[in-house]
C-alpha cells in the first residue's frame, strides 16, 4: 500500500529553475529575481521508496488510465470511463495536471461537431467541469503564472486553414479568449515563467510564441526547411499541403527549457527535433532523430531529453548539452506518442497507441539508466499522459 | 453610464490566487481594483483603475518591472469584456464577471472578480398575440401577450395580464383563453410596468343551431385515424362555415381496470383510440352538441418473431449490417466491429438457419461503425474511426466473391476527424466527415475514388450523423438539427452530387436524431421522414453489465415540404432506438434493449403507435457469453428475402421470421 503524499506534481506544469543565463538583451523581459523562483520539485532521497502515478487517455476507446509505477512495475490503478457520445469514438487527447493537483483536465478531439474540455477531481476522479472548445481539442497545460489554461484546436479536419489556442479560465471553466495561430496547431507548452505559450502549426510548419497575458501572437517561427530555389519564409497557412517540392517539417510538439532560453521542437517530417533560441528566435541546432519524432519533454534539470519516436515505434534520449543521442530504445508497441517525465527526473513515462485492436501501453525508462523497465497496458491508442504525483509507500 | 454602485479600492491579497494555482514559494502582490461592482447599459464602456502592490505595499509599475503582467478576461462575454484591455465593454444584458489577474514572478497571481450588470434595454411595449376579428359566442380562441423592449428582444420573463372591459361579451382566463358569451363589441387590454396595449374584437351571435357529426365508420380497429365529419347549420339548415366546432370524445374501453387514456381527437375531427372499447367523439359549437360513436376492435396485428439463426461474435462488440444477393446468386452480410480491430466481417447467409462466417478484411480502424454493399453487389465500402494514423476515411473492397474481398482502395482526403455513417449510391459515397458534413465520393472508378461535392449545414454549431439516400434525394440526420432532404439529382430542385442542394428540414426539440428513413404510404399518399433517436441519459456500459438507452421513432409528416409536422411516434417505453429499415408498411426497429421491433405503418398515423397495438413483433437477443452477457443491444434491421437479418451489438448476426399469419 501506499500513503498519499504528493512529493511533487506534474512534472509538466511546474515552473521550475531561473533564467540565469538569458542574453542581455532579453534578460529583462524574462528574469525573475532569486527569491521569485519557483522551487524545483523536491528530489526523492536515494533510500526513499517511491510510486509514481501518470494518467494517460486512451483515445479509441474513451477511457482515461490512472497507471502507478512503484520502481518494478507499472499498473493500472483505474480506469475512468469518459465522453458523453457513447457509440461514438470521441477521442480523449490531451491532458494535464493542475499545478495544485487537485485536478486533471482532458480535452475530447471529437463532438457535435466541436470538442470539449473536461475537468476531473483528482481523488475522486469525478467529472466537475467542462466546456466546448473548436474543433479537435488536443494538447494544453496551464500556466501557473496566469492560472489559464491554453490549448489548441488541432483541427485536423476539412481544408488546412489557420486554427487557434482557446484560452481558458479552469476555475470558471469557461473560454475567455481563441487565438489563431496555424494549421493544425499542436505541442501546447507554457514557458517556465508561465508568461509565454508556445504551439507548433503543424501543417504551416510554424512555431507560435503566444503572450499569456494578453493571448496575442509574439512571434512567429517557420520551421520548414527551404524548397529548392528557397523561398521558405514567404509562404503563408497551409500553402504546403499536399507536398509538391517543399519539405514539411511537420513540427507536432515544442517544449521549453527549464532554465534556459531554449525550446525544443519535434519536426515530425524532418525526423529532427530543433533547438529554437528564444532570445534569437532562430534554430540554433538540429538533432537528427529516428523516424517521426513526435513529442518531446526534457528533464527537470534540463540535461536530457526524452523524444517519442511515433513512426518506428522507439524512444530516443537525448543528452542536451552534447546533442547527442544516448539511447535509442524500441518502444513496446509499434506506434509511441506522449511523453511524460517526473519531477526528481528519474523516470519518463511514454504512452504508445498500438494498431488496430492492439492495446496501448504505457512504457517507463529509467532516466538514469536510458533503458525501458517497465510497461503496462491500457487501452486503444493511448496517446495524452500526463504526471499526477509521486507517493511514498509505507 | 449609470453611477457606478462602489467607488471603494478592493484590496485584494493572495488569500483568494485563481484556484488550480499552488501557493509555494510565490512572492506576494496585491491588486487594487476600482471599481468592484459595475453597471452598465448595453455598449458602454468603463476603464478600470488598477494598481499592483507588492509586499511592501510599493506600486508596482508592470510596464517596466520584471515578469509581471495584468491579465484581463471575462467570464461571461456574451455579457461585458475587456476591450482593449482594463476597458469593461457590456455586450449585453446580464449579470457576469469579469477577472482582473496580476500575473508574474512565476507563481500565482492576485486576481479580482468584478461583477458587472448590464441592464436589459428599456422596455417599449406590448403586443398581444393571435387576437381574432370576430369571436362566436359559444366558442373559444387562444390568445397571449408579450413584453418587448427596445432592442425588439422578447421579455417573456414578465408575464403580462390580460383583461376584458366590461362589456361582458366575453370571458378571459389566465391562459388567455377568449370565450364568447355574447354579441358585441370587446376591449382586450394588457398592463405591466407602466406599459398598456389594447386589442379589440367583435363577439358575435353563433348561427349553428344543430350540427351534424358523421363517424367514418362503426367499426374499426385501435390505432386507426377515424376522419370524422361535422356541419355545422343554422336556423334554416344551411350549412355554416367558418365557425369553429370544437372535439372531444367519451371512452368506455373494454378494459375497466384502471386503464389510462386511451385515445387522441385532433380539432379537425380526426380521431384514433388506442385501446379496445367503444368511443364518442362530441363536436360542440355554442349551444349545439352532436355526438357520434365508434367501437375500436384490436387491431390484432401481432405475429410471432421465430428465431431462425445466429452467426456469433461474442469477442466484440457488432455495429453496422448490410444484407444483399451476391453476383453469385447467393445471399451474404458483412458486419462491423466497435471499439476493436478494425475487422469487418463477411457471412453466407444463404441459409438464414445456417449463417456462415466466410471472410475477415481488417483495416487500420479501432470501429468499423458502417457498412454498406452497392445496389450491384460488387463494391463494398466500410467507414474507419481510430485508426492509428488518425486519417480514417473509407476502404473501398471488390466483394464481387466476398469470400475473398479485396481493398481496392481507400479514401482518406478531408475525412480525417472519423467516418462514422456512410451510404453508396449510383457510384457514389455520401461519406461523414468529422460529424460535420458529408462528402459525395465518386467511385465509378472504385479504385480511385475522387470528391465531387460536399453538404453542410449553415447553423450554429451544426453536427450530422447519419445519411440515406433514396430517388435521389439524400436524408440526414443532424441532431439538433433534425432530419434534412437534399435534393442530390433527384428532388426536382436542379441538385445533383456535385451540387447538393437543401430541399427541406425539421427539428424537433430533444436534439436526439440519430437516423432517418422516407417513406410514403401508398394508401394516403402521405410522404413521412421516419426518425429515429439515439440517447444515452444512464450511460453506456461496454462490458459487464447491460445499457439503458432512450429515444423512440419520430413520424414527420413532409407531404408538405415547406411546412413538415410530427403526427405520430412509435415509443417502447423504457428503452431506445437506433437504426431503422422500412419495407411495404413494416416498420423495423433496431431498439437497443428493447431488441428488435416490428410495426405496422399502414394508414394515416397519429399518436402514439405503441399504444394503438401497431406492433407486429419483437424479438429480443441474448447470448449467455456475449460482449455483454444476455442483454440485448439491438443496432440495425434488414428484412432479405422474407427473413429479418439484423446486428446485436454485444452478440453478432440473427436471422428471424415473422410466422405467417394463421387464419382462424
Amino acid at each position: 500500500m501506499t500513503r498519499a503524499g504528493a512529493l511533487a506534481l506534474a512534472a509538466s506544469v511546474v515552473s521550475i529553475g531561473t533564467f540565469g543565463t538569458l542574453a542581455a538583451g532579453e534578460a529583462s523581459a524574462l528574469r525573475p529575481t532569486t527569491a521569485q523562483l519557483a522551487t524545483p520539485a523536491p528530489a526523492a532521497a536515494e533510500d526513499e521508496e517511491l510510486d509514481y502515478l501518470v494518467y494517460v487517455a486512451a483515445e479509441s476507446t474513451d477511457e482515461v488510465y490512472k497507471v502507478r509505477f512503484d520502481g518494478e512495475k507499472a499498473t493500472v490503478d483505474k480506469v475512468i470511463p469518459v465522453g458523453y457520445q457513447p457509440t461514438e469514438i470521441e477521442g480523449p487527447h490531451g491532458m494535464t495536471v493542475s499545478p495544485d493537483g487537485r485536478h486533471w483536465f482532458l480535452s475530447m478531439a471529437h463532438g457535435k461537431p466541436f470538442g470539449l474540455l473536461y475537468k476531473f477531481d483528482t481523488e475522486t476522479d469525478e467529472l466537475v467541469g467542462q466546456v466546448e472548445l473548436g474543433l479537435f481539442p488536443a494538447t494544453m497545460q496551464i500556466s501557473r503564472t496566469t492560472g489559464l489554461l491554453y490549448c489548441v484546436n488541432f483541427d485536423l479536419h476539412g481544408d488546412m486553414t489557420p486554427s487557434s489556442v482557446s484560452i481558458v479560465d479552469p476555475d470558471a471553466m469557461v473560454e475567455v479568449a481563441r487565438t489563431t495561430t496555424g494549421a493544425m496547431p499542436h505541442g501546447s507548452r507554457v514557458s517556465p515563467d508561465g508568461l509565454r505559450h508556445y504551439s507548433c502549426s503543424m501543417m504551416s510548419g510554424e512555431l507560435f510564441e503566444l503572450d499569456a497575458a494578453s493571448f496575442e501572437v509574439r512571434r512567429t517561427l517557420k520551421l520548414d526547411e527551404a524548397p529548392e530555389g528557397g523561398h521558405g519564409d514567404s509562404k503563408r497557412h497551409g500553402e504546403d499541403r499536399g507536398g509538391g517540392k517543399h519539405r514539411s517539417s511537420k513540427p507536432t510538439w515544442v517544449h521549453p527549457h527549464p532554465s534556459e532560453p531554449l525550446a525544443y521542437v519535434c519536426l515530425n517530417g524532418a525526423d529532427q527535433v530543433a533547438e529554437v533560441d528564444l532570445t534569437t528566435w532562430t534554430v540554433r541546432r538540429r538533432f537528427q532523430t529516428g523516424h517521426g519524432p513526435y513529442n518531446v519533454e526534457i528533464t527537470p534539470d534540463g540535461a536530457k531529453l526524452v523524444v517519442s519516436y511515433k513512426a518506428s515505434g522507439e524512444v530516443g534520449i537525448w543528452d542536451v548539452e552534447r546533442g547527442v543521442e544516448l539511447a535509442r530504445i524500441r518502444s513496446s508497441r509499434r506506434v509511441t506518442h506522449g511523453v511524460a517525465i517526473s519531477p526528481d527526473g528519474r523516470y519518463g513515462f511514454v504512452s504508445n497507441e498500438g494498431i488496430g485492436g492492439e492495446s496501448g501501453t504505457v512504457d517507463v525508462f529509467d532516466l538514469r539508466k536510458d533503458e525501458l523497465v517497465a510497461t503496462a497496458e491500457v487501452g486503444l491508442q493511448a496517446g495524452g499522459i500526463t504526471f499526477w504525483r509521486t507517493e511514498t509507500r509505507d | 453610464m449609470k453611477p457606478l454602485l462602489c467607488l471603494v479600492a478592493l484590496l485584494v491579497s493572495l488569500a483568494g490566487p485563481a484556484a488550480g494555482q499552488d501557493e509555494e514559494a510565490a512572492p506576494k502582490l496585491t491588486l487594487e481594483v476600482v471599481p468592484q461592482d459595475v453597471e452598465l447599459d448595453v455598449f458602454d464602456q468603463l476603464q478600470l483603475e488598477v494598481r499592483v502592490l507588492d509586499e511592501s505595499g510599493a506600486e508596482v509599475d508592470v510596464d517596466k518591472v520584471d515578469g509581471v503582467r495584468l491579465v484581463y478576461f471575462s467570464r461571461d462575454r456574451e455579457i461585458a469584456d475587456f476591450s482593449p484591455p482594463g476597458v469593461i465593454t457590456a455586450k449585453g444584458p446580464g449579470e457576469g464577471t469579469v477577472v482582473v489577474r496580476a500575473a508574474g514572478l512565476g507563481g500565482p497571481g492576485a486576481s479580482v472578480k468584478i461583477a458587472v450588470r448590464v441592464a436589459f434595454p428599456p422596455l417599449d411595449r406590448i403586443e398581444i398575440r393571435d387576437v381574432p376579428e370576430v369571436l362566436y359566442t359559444g366558442t373559444r380562441a387562444s390568445v397571449s401577450a408579450m413584453l418587448v423592449d427596445k432592442a425588439g428582444l422578447e421579455r417573456a420573463e414578465v408575464p403580462v395580464q390580460m383583461a376584458l372591459g366590461s362589456s361582458g361579451a366575453a370571458t378571459v382566463d389566465s391562459l388567455g383563453h377568449l370565450t364568447g358569451v355574447a354579441a358585441g363589441r370587446c376591449e382586450l387590454f394588457a398592463e405591466v410596468e407602466g406599459l398598456r396595449a389594447q386589442a379589440a374584437f367583435e363577439v358575435v351571435e353563433n348561427p349553428i343551431r344543430r350540427i351534424e357529426l358523421t363517424a367514418p365508420t362503426e367499426r374499426a380497429q385501435t390505432g386507426d385515424v377515424l376522419q370524422f365529419e361535422a356541419i355545422g347549420r343554422d336556423e334554416a339548415g344551411k350549412p355554416v362555415e367558418g365557425v369553429p366546432i370544437h372535439f372531444s370524445f367519451e371512452a368506455h374501453p373494454d378494459d375497466t381496470l384502471g386503464q389510462a387514456a386511451t385515445g387522441q381527437v385532433e380539432q379537425d375531427g380526426r380521431f384514433v383510440a388506442e385501446a379496445p372499447g367503444v368511443y364518442t367523439v362530441v363536436a360542440s359549437s355554442g349551444g349545439a352538441t352532436a355526438r357520434a360513436s365508434v367501437r375500436a376492435e384490436p387491431r390484432d396485428v401481432q405475429r410471432e418473431v421465430e428465431f431462425i439463426g445466429h452467426g456469433e461474435v461474442l469477442d466484440v462488440h457488432t455495429s453496422d449490417l448490410w444484407v444483399w444477393e451476391g453476383v453469385d446468386k447467393r445471399d451474404y452480410a458483412v458486419t462491423g466491429t466497435w471499439g476493436a480491430d478494425g475487422d469487418a466481417l463477411f457471412w453466407d447467409v444463404t441459409d438464414p438457419a445456417d449463417i456462415q462466417r466466410i471472410a475477415n478484411v481488417r483495416v487500420d480502424a479501432r470501429t468499423v461503425n458502417d457498412v454498406k454493399v452497392s445496389a450491384d453487389g460488387r463494391i463494398c465500402v466500410l467507414s474507419r474511426e481510430g485508426a492509428s494514423n488518425r486519417k480514417n476515411g473509407i476502404v473501398i473492397l471488390d466483394v464481387v466473391d466476398p469470400r475473398n474481398p479485396k481493398i481496392l482502395s481507400t479514401f482518406t482526403d478531408e475525412l480525417t476527424g472519423g467516418v462514422h455513417n456512410l451510404f453508396i449510391y449510383e457510384d457514389h459515397v455520401y461519406a461523414l466527415s468529422a460529424a460535420r458534413r458529408y462528402d459525395i465520393i465518386n467511385i465509378e472508378d472504385p479504385a480511385q475514388p475522387y470528391r465531387v461535392g460536399s453538404f453542410e449545414l449553415e447553423t450554429p454549431n451544426h453536427s450530422i450523423h447519419d445519411v440515406w439516400v433514396e430517388n435521389g434525394i439524400a436524408y440526414s440526420s443532424n441532431w439538433r438539427d433534425g432530419v434534412v432532404m437534399v435534393d442530390v439529382g433527384g428532388g426536382g430542385m436542379g441538385g445533383s452530387p456535385s451540387n447538393p442542394v437543401q430541399m427541406g428540414s425539421y427539428a424537433y426539440p430533444s436534439g436526439w436524431n440519430h437516423a432517418a428513413f422516407p417513406y410514403r404510404d401508398p394508401e394516403t399518399d402521405k410522404f413521412y421522414i421516419v426518425a429515429g433517436d439515439e440517447a444515452f441519459p444512464f450511460g453506456l456500459y461496454t462490458s459487464e453489465r447491460p445499457t439503458y438507452p432512450r429515444g423512440w421513432i419520430h413520424f414527420i409528416d413532409f407531404s408538405d415540404r415547406e411546412n413538415p409536422e410530427e403526427v405520430a411516434r412509435y415509443q417502447v417505453p423504457e428503452a431506445g432506438t437506433h437504426n431503422l429499415w422500412i419495407e411495404d408498411d413494416l416498420l423495423y426497429v433496431g431498439y437497443y434493449n428493447g431488441g428488435l421491433r416490428v410495426v405496422d405503418i399502414s394508414g394515416d398515423l397519429l399518436g402514439d403507435l405503441y399504444r394503438q397495438g401497431r406492433e407486429v413483433g419483437w424479438f429480443l437477443p441474448t447470448h449467455h457469453e456475449g460482449k455483454v452477457p444476455n442483454a440485448p443491444m439491438t443496432w440495425g434491421p434488414q428484412p432479405h428475402k422474407g427473413h429479418i437479418f439484423f446486428s446485436d451489438w454485444n452478440s453478432g448476426l440473427w436471422s428471424v421470421r415473422l410466422k405467417p399469419e394463421v387464419e382462424e
